[in-house]
């Protein structure tokens, strides 16, 4: 329950994640296409804001040099492709249009060309500079004068819409793409130009089919691959300690089975013994009175001999108790390297913190021995688990831990040898008695419970020491039929 | 061999074979026994009074040793109580004496630890029976003064001499002689430093 608890948490922050880095990244497409719409709207504006200079310059040219020649102006049209034509007006002369005698009167006050009147529909405008002795109009082409060469778009299929717009009037430059509306972007400014004032407008709409989806996905999939990692390593460690849980749990529930054992064998011995002790020593005193107490400490006697046997009683039944199962029956063909490969993973934190790595020598081919699996591991799992204890009595450094397979004669032959302080001479003979041990918290049961184990599966348990230093424990249990 | 004024020992094991045993093997030293089946027939009728020590098994059904010493240690009962358990703990044994076990033994016990025990624990209880009653008549010999004896006394403990007695009275050294002769033959002393051991205490405590 806690586990799926957690799980959710993981999946939850998972979409957390997935979802804003894909939102940080669509903004950060969005700010890079604002951005260079932005320059281009600007470039677009510088451009044509240097043709409109451009055109005044040409007209103040007019002016100045005043061609007399007529074909000079015509040849003034091919040099800059936008003049459409160029007309003069005379000192003695009169503009025939009402709208040139308004721009001239403008131009004058003014000191600067001046607009005469904008045509968008018709694509095209007309400036006048007014000066003597002549004053000039030209009429300017409005597709002529946007240098296309230069321009930063392409004008057919860029997004980006451009038009110049004079008081209503529109005229589109660049038609851009306006299908999708969900992102708008603007930009507005007049031509550097007092003579021309349009107001360059330039729009640029992003939707859905701009933002980086490719990029987004490959976030979200790389999220995805990041959690179910996570999860793998949380489920994986979660199961270990489950394992590990098992065992301790087992070997608690056994310490607690013969602790109840211990307390009941203790009352229920120590009644008939009180009473025999108690009898014996009182028969005793009885008999060194004198005169001696004869028919009294007969009957103590007697009742010492009823409470030996209600002693003896107790064991017998005791023993039928704690009695193990037969084995035989549940004997089967177990793989030896498995067996030491799942002790191993239980205990590679106990390795860990002694700074132990186990050598693993598996031997070059699979052996199977009969044996009952959780029996097996038992026997295994507290070998090495003594190993490790006797390589905490040597420093860090000297610590070696060997676990070989072999097999010997009929037999499967699993060795555990470590570089710890080894066995005493004196403690070797009686290693595996019940409830011998060396050690102070020790029950003693550990080692003689693996050899009877080892026994009821018709194998062997046997401990040496080996040189320089350090045990060596070798369990052999028979091989199982070859197939 | 065993008399009706020698001491009593309470011994309470719900296991038969156990008290009878202990039984015969305390009565060999010259000590009567009072079996005891259950702890709860042991705390409604035995005799409080009587000289002696009680033997509890720490292990019995129903209620455990432990609360039966309890019991007792709330009831002021002053025999010392020997506790005999069949797998004892430190705790076990810590908890006990905390609660006012004179002893702590585990089975099976030996006969010579056992009565050992037993004799120092009923020594003790005797002593301090007599220790009850000598306090017991030093006190009503006490209440026998008179007030002027009274005063008397309390400035002989001061350690005053008769003369600054007497002068600390209003009344002559003779007069204090006499009182003083008065105080030793009421309160049966012998000695000054007797009459100090005794009836210290009695005068600081009285008012």
């Amino acid at each position: 329950m806690i586990f799926r608890r957690s799980m959710l948490a993981v999946v939850l922050v998972g979409l957390v994640v997935a979802a804003v880095g894909a939102i940080v990244l669509a903004r950060i497409e969005l700010n890079h296409i604002r951005d260079s719409f932005e320059t281009d709207a600007r470039i677009v504006h510088r451009l044509l804001s240097q043709r409109a200079a451009q055109q005044d310059a040409v007209m103040a040219m007019l002016t100045l040099l005043n061609p007399a020649d007529q074909d000079a102006r015509p040849r003034i049209a091919s040099v800059y492709p936008q003049i459409l034509s160029v007309a003069q007006r005379t000192s003695d002369a009169v503009w025939p249009d009402a709208v040139l005698r308004t721009a001239e009167t403008e131009s004058r006050r003014a000191g600067r060309a001046a607009l005469a009147d904008a045509d968008f529909a018709g694509g095209r405008f007309r400036i006048l500079q007014a000066a003597a002795p002549a004053s000039y109009v030209v009429q300017i082409d409005m597709r002529g004068m946007v240098p296309w060469d230069e321009w930063p778009m392409q004008p057919d299929n860029s997004p980006v819409r451009v038009t110049l717009e004079y008081q209503g009037q529109h005229f589109v430059l660049q038609p851009g793409q306006d299908n999708n509306q969900i992102w708008r972007f603007d930009f507005h400014k007049r031509l550097a130009a007092d003579s021309q004032p349009f107001d360059v407008v330039a729009t640029r709409t992003a939707g859905w089919g701009d933002l980086p989806w490719l990029r987004m996905l490959g976030w979200t999939a790389l999220t995805a691959i990041a959690l179910a990692a996570l999860l793998a390593v949380q489920r994986q460690r979660a199961e270990r300690r489950r394992a590990e849980e098992l065992l301790r749990l087992g070997q608690v529930a056994r310490l607690n089975t013969l602790g109840e054992l211990a307390a009941g064998m203790a009352h229920e011995l120590n009644q008939p013994l009180t009473a025999l002790l108690a009898s014996t020593q009182a028969a005793g005193r009885l008999l060194n009175d004198d005169p001696p107490e004869l028919a009294t400490a007969r009957d103590a006697m007697t009742r010492a001999v009823e409470q030996a046997r209600r002693a003896a009683d107790v064991v017998g039944r005791m023993r039928r108790v704690v009695e193990r199962p037969d084995m035989a029956g549940q004997l089967q063909s177990v793989d030896m390297r498995h067996a030491v490969s799942n002790a191993l993973y239980l205990l590679e934190p106990e390795c860990r913190r002694r700074q132990v790595v186990p050598a693993f020598d598996p031997g070059d081919r699979i052996i199977q021995v009969l044996a009952e699996p959780v029996a097996l591991e038992q026997i295994i799992h507290n070998l090495l688990s003594n190993a490790l204890q006797a390589l905490d009595q040597v420093p860090a450094a000297e610590r070696t831990l060997h676990i070989r397979l072999q097999t010997a004669a009929g037999y499967g032959e699993l060795s555990i040898r470590d570089s710890g302080p080894g066995i005493a001479p004196e403690v070797l003979p009686r290693l595996f008695e019940p409830f011998f041990t060396t050690r102070g918290d020790g029950l003693g049961l550990g080692l003689s419970l693996c050899e009877s184990l080892a026994g009821d599966m018709n194998g062997t348990l046997t401990a040496a020491n080996h040189a320089p230093r350090g045990a060596m424990f070798t369990l052999r249990l028979p091989l199982a039929e070859h197939t | 061999m065993s008399t009706p004024l020698s001491p009593l020992i309470h011994l309470i094991d719900d296991d038969a074979a156990v008290r009878d045993s202990l039984a015969l093997l305390i009565s060999t030293v010259g000590l009567r026994v009072q079996p005891w089946a259950t702890p709860q027939g042991f705390l409604a009728e035995f005799d409080r009074s009587s000289i002696g020590a009680i033997v509890l098994d720490v292990r019995m059904p129903g209620i455990s040793g432990l609360s039966v010493l309890d019991t007792l240690m709330a009831e002021g009962v002053d025999q010392p109580v020997i506790m005999l358990t069949g797998h004892g703990t430190v705790d076990m044994c810590r908890r006990a004496f905390k609660s006012g076990a004179a002893e702590f033994l585990e089975k099976p016990v030996d006969d010579q630890q056992l009565l050992d025990a037993l004799q120092s624990a009923v020594q003790q209880h005797v002593r301090s029976r007599e220790r009850d009653r000598t306090d017991h008549d030093a006190r009503e010999r006490f209440a026998q003064l008179s007030e002027r004896e009274h005063e008397v006394l309390s400035l002989i403990v001061a350690g005053l001499t008769n003369k600054e007695i007497g002068r600390a009275l209003g009344v002559s050294p003779r007069t204090v002689e006499t009182h003083r002769a008065h105080l030793f033959t009421k309160l049966q002393a012998d000695t000054l430093a007797q009459l100090i051991r005794h009836y210290a205490d009695l005068v600081e405590a009285a008012p």
